[in-house]
């Protein structure tokens, strides 16, 4: 048999129900899937059809690596689950991304991926070694935070083994609950720890001695050293006397401790900011945790972030990723780009003045969050500032949370955040519902839409900005990106952009596309981004690799290059031996697209009304220059997206001929067959 | 550590440097080019360094074969200059072809872990040891400090031209 490079050959399909394991070979859809969340869209479009809900035993949780993964191409070590999240508002389908240890050691032991479905009669993990797979009784982990049931997997297993985790959060179907790997990386986002929950799932424990076989190996020690820009150089480990960044930035008495970490196995990259001997909100030692974007949040938030144009506008003599700052290391800027002073003109965030700078606290936030496995994103930027502006505002007057809401006092987050992952109180129950899904059993005009009178520009001074107390945007999401609120300072062409890419998702887009385009674009389109067709043409190349990063797989930070176009096709030729050019690996972007929209529309009814309903409500708050957008512009824009996407602008729904030039011909029947292709209806 | 590690005097060997010179990021890395440059895989069982995570503290460590000058595995080898030979630099290196996978110079190796590394097969012919040889053959040097993207390894004679 001829040697499959890249994949090791099989997925498992894992029954909780009656404990069996079926092997599928990984050949069923791969290379026409590439990998990663290809191939997890391509199985959930073939067996789970609608009217399944998360938590029900028929929703199944797809688990992929791709094929770089484990073969030393840089960041192939990160990994994709799929599945239908309760944390998307209304429940959808939806992906999460995660690093860590785990997928390669997946692939060591023999599998490209796994299908969990159905539920485990009683709480259980599953024991992975060598191609055996082994269900366990976790009664004697039920209940254990993240570390500890990762520190008592390695007791039980030895310490070289990878597990995922769920904490507390994911086994009360907490419905953002995360699943952790050893080194604080999360799949997050969609809650699929509660998914895992629901299933009497604890973790996922691996042990792998076998290989990966790559096929070029002189191409990827080339990849190696030229991926992301890597500066080979020492990592030392940093004695801080402040913390945060402009706008929070503060002194710490006696200072703290800085290294920089890889989040993924094969990663060239050490972006992930390694905190020492921080306080913990459970035991008098300290600990280490890694600090990722939102993180910083938990320190202080009096101000929002500022933007830099060239975090999303680039020119080839200067292109940073999205927060390549988080290292700390990015390349010194390139100072005789003729556009030089305007990519890197900084625009302040808004005062907020959601709280003030505490280092113990944020310390204690981030501890919370990790070891109960939840969504930092959803308590940093969403549940906190909610409380903090609601309050302000005397919209919780006459509500007993049984504690004074007080965002500024460790005592309170620890009891607010216990009486949510415990559901402990009526309160907590309602939020661990989720933000959304709370907001409306409150009453949304009242607890949703109340202005927060204390939001002020700083790019035109004193200009109040309204800004809702929730800072929801579509699908059960905070905002991220979109010019107010959280991460706020990013002008129009930028945040029309990623309200795009929004409305086309079911989650948070940004933390895993960062929209990109060239400045020339910007150029072009900046006195009218909502007019101009080269505002979608690149909201459409960004989904896509997207496409591309998640089923090669890699990383935000590193990819997508807009100036080495063809990497992730480098990538995936070094891995697999397979040819590939940009136009096939966009063609399969395509088509990984098109089945995630097929799914929406045959599952979930999406169209186009659904979704410009949902994400315009955020736009007629205003960005920091005191912009909106009206629903004129909105939906010329949106017009445009379609339009170039080649789907029908008045459903939203690709047609018959869009699904078949992607060989999804199959997919285009079945449609055509419950009246969703466009002309249907 | 074994009651006798610290008795060992050991040849130039990969050595990690301390924190506060570099803080291994835990990529991996120098176990993945080991094996690619020696075998063509990626696989823990193939590299000949080894990253030993902290998975809850995420301070990681580096073991290598520290290339001990009397060499204990090289004279525990049961086929001694076939399988495990000895260059002209004093470096022990194994010769797989000839490795009948015995473990002889994994027992023989003073040091907890072990240096050594071992391919396990149900194929008895595929069961061979892996070693440290300092990429003796490969013009740059070792490909794991080669390939260190924090700069972490370097050679042990070499430290204070590291600072």
């Amino acid at each position: 048999m001829a040697t499959l490079y890249g994949y090791v050959g099989k997925i498992a399909r894992i029954n909780l129900t009656d404990s069996t394991v079926t092997h599928i070979p990984t050949s069923n859809y791969v290379p026409k899937y590439l990998g990663g969340r290809s191939v997890c869209n391509k199985i959930f479009w073939d067996e789970v059809g609608p009217g399944v809900k998360a938590f029900d035993p028929e929703n199944k949780i797809i688990y992929m690596t791709g094929p770089t993964t484990a073969t030393g191409i840089p960041t192939g070590g990160r990994t994709v689950f799929t599945g239908i999240s309760p944390n998307s508002y209304p429940e959808q389908y939806a992906w999460s991304g995660i690093g860590g240890w785990f997928g390669a050691e997946v692939k060591f032991a023999g599998f490209d991926g796994f299908i969990l479905e159905g539920k485990a009669p009683e709480p259980t993990y599953l024991y992975i070694e060598d191609g055996e797979i082994n269900f366990l009784s976790a009664r004697n982990l039920w209940g254990k935070l993240v570390h500890d049931t990762q520190r008592k997997l390695e007791e039980i297993h030895g310490n070289d083994v990878k597990s995922i985790v769920i904490g507390p959060a994911g086994e009360n179907l907490m419905r953002n609950a995360s699943i952790t790997t050893s080194n604080d990386n999360v799949a997050a986002k969609a809650g699929f720890g509660a998914v895992f929950g629901s299933k009497n799932l604890k973790a996922i424990t691996v042990r792998g001695t076998g290989t990966v076989i790559p096929a070029d190996i002189k191409k990827i020690l080339e990849l190696r050293k030229k991926m992301g820009y890597p500066q080979a150089q020492p990592n030392p480990i940093h004695h801080e006397t402040t913390h945060g960044m402009w706008g929070n930035n503060i002194p710490v008495e006696g200072g703290w401790l800085r290294g920089q970490v890889a989040c993924s196995h094969g990663c060239n990259q050490h972006c992930n900011k390694l905190m020492l001997d921080m306080k913990s909100a459970f035991k008098e030692e300290k600990v280490n945790h890694v600090e990722k974007c939102v993180s910083i949040f938990a320190f202080g938030y009096k101000e929002d972030c500022c933007w830099v144009p060239i975090q999303t506008f680039e020119t080839k003599q200067n292109h940073l990723l999205p927060c390549k700052m988080l290292s700390g290391e990015p390349l010194p800027p390139d100072p005789t780009d003729p556009h030089f002073k305007e990519l890197y003109d900084l625009v302040p965030g808004d005062i907020v003045n959601f709280w003030e700078p505490n280092f113990d606290k944020g310390s204690i936030i981030n501890d919370l969050c990790n070891e109960y496995g939840m969504d930092k994103w959803d308590v940093i930027v969403w549940l906190l500032p909610w409380l903090s502006m609601g309050k302000k505002e005397g919209v919780f007057d006459g509500i007993d949370f049984g504690m004074e809401i007080n965002v500024e006092s460790e005592e309170f987050i620890k009891y607010l955040m216990d009486s949510i992952v415990y559901r402990k109180t009526y309160y907590g129950n309602l939020l661990a519902e989720g933000m959304a899904r709370a907001i409306r059993a409150l009453g949304k005009e009242k607890f949703g839409d109340t202005i927060y009178h204390g939001r002020y520009s700083q790019v035109v001074p004193g200009l109040r900005l309204d800004l809702p107390i929730s800072l929801e945007t579509a699908w059960g999401h905070s905002v991220h990106w979109q010019g107010r609120g959280f991460e706020g300072a990013i002008n129009k062409p930028g945040w029309v952009a990623v309200n795009l890419h929004q409305m086309n998702s079911t989650r948070d887009t940004q933390t895993i596309a960062h929209h990109h385009d060239t400045f020339d674009n910007y150029l072009a389109v900046k006195d009218d981004p909502c007019r101009h067709p080269l505002t979608a043409i690149a909201v459409i190349k960004g989904e896509n690799s997207a496409e591309i990063k998640d089923s090669i797989t890699c990383c935000d930070w590193q990819s997508p290059n807009l100036f080495w176009t063809d990497m992730e096709a480098q990538m995936f030729e070094a891995a697999t031996g397979i040819e590939m050019t940009e136009e096939k690996l966009n063609e399969a972007a395509e088509r990984s697209k098109l089945l995630f929209r097929a799914i929406l529309m045959r599952n979930y009814g999406r169209d186009r009304e659904m979704e410009v309903n949902a994400i315009y409500p955020i736009m007629t708050y205003p960005d920091p220059w005191g912009q909106t957008c009206t629903w004129e512009e909105w939906n010329d824009l949106v017009d445009l997206y379609y339009e170039e996407r080649g789907w029908d602008k008045t459903t939203g729904w690709p047609p018959q001929e869009v699904f078949e030039k992607y060989g999804l011909h199959e997919v285009a029947d079945s449609l055509k067959a419950i009246g969703k292709l466009p002309g249907c209806r | 550590m074994k009651d006798n590690e610290t008795l060992i005097q050991t040849g130039r060997h990969v050595t990690q440097f301390p924190a506060d010179v570099s803080l291994c990021a835990g990529c991996s890395s120098c176990e993945i080019v080991c094996s690619l440059l020696h075998d063509g895989v990626v696989g823990p069982s193939y590299n000949r360094i080894f990253v030993e995570r902290g998975t809850i503290s995420m301070i990681h460590r580096i073991y290598a074969c520290q290339h001990c000058v009397d060499h204990p595995c090289y004279h525990a080898c049961a086929r001694k200059d076939q399988a495990m030979c000895l260059d002209e630099n004093g470096i022990v290196y194994i010769n797989e072809e000839y490795c009948i996978g015995c473990k002889r110079c994994i027992k023989a190796c003073v040091f907890d872990p072990p240096r050594i590394n071992y391919v396990k097969s149900s194929d008895k012919s595929k069961r061979k040891a892996k070693k440290c040889d300092l990429c003796r053959t490969r013009p740059e040097g070792p490909a794991c400090v080669e390939f260190c993207q924090v700069r972490c390894l370097g050679i042990s004679d070499l430290p204070d031209e590291r600072r």
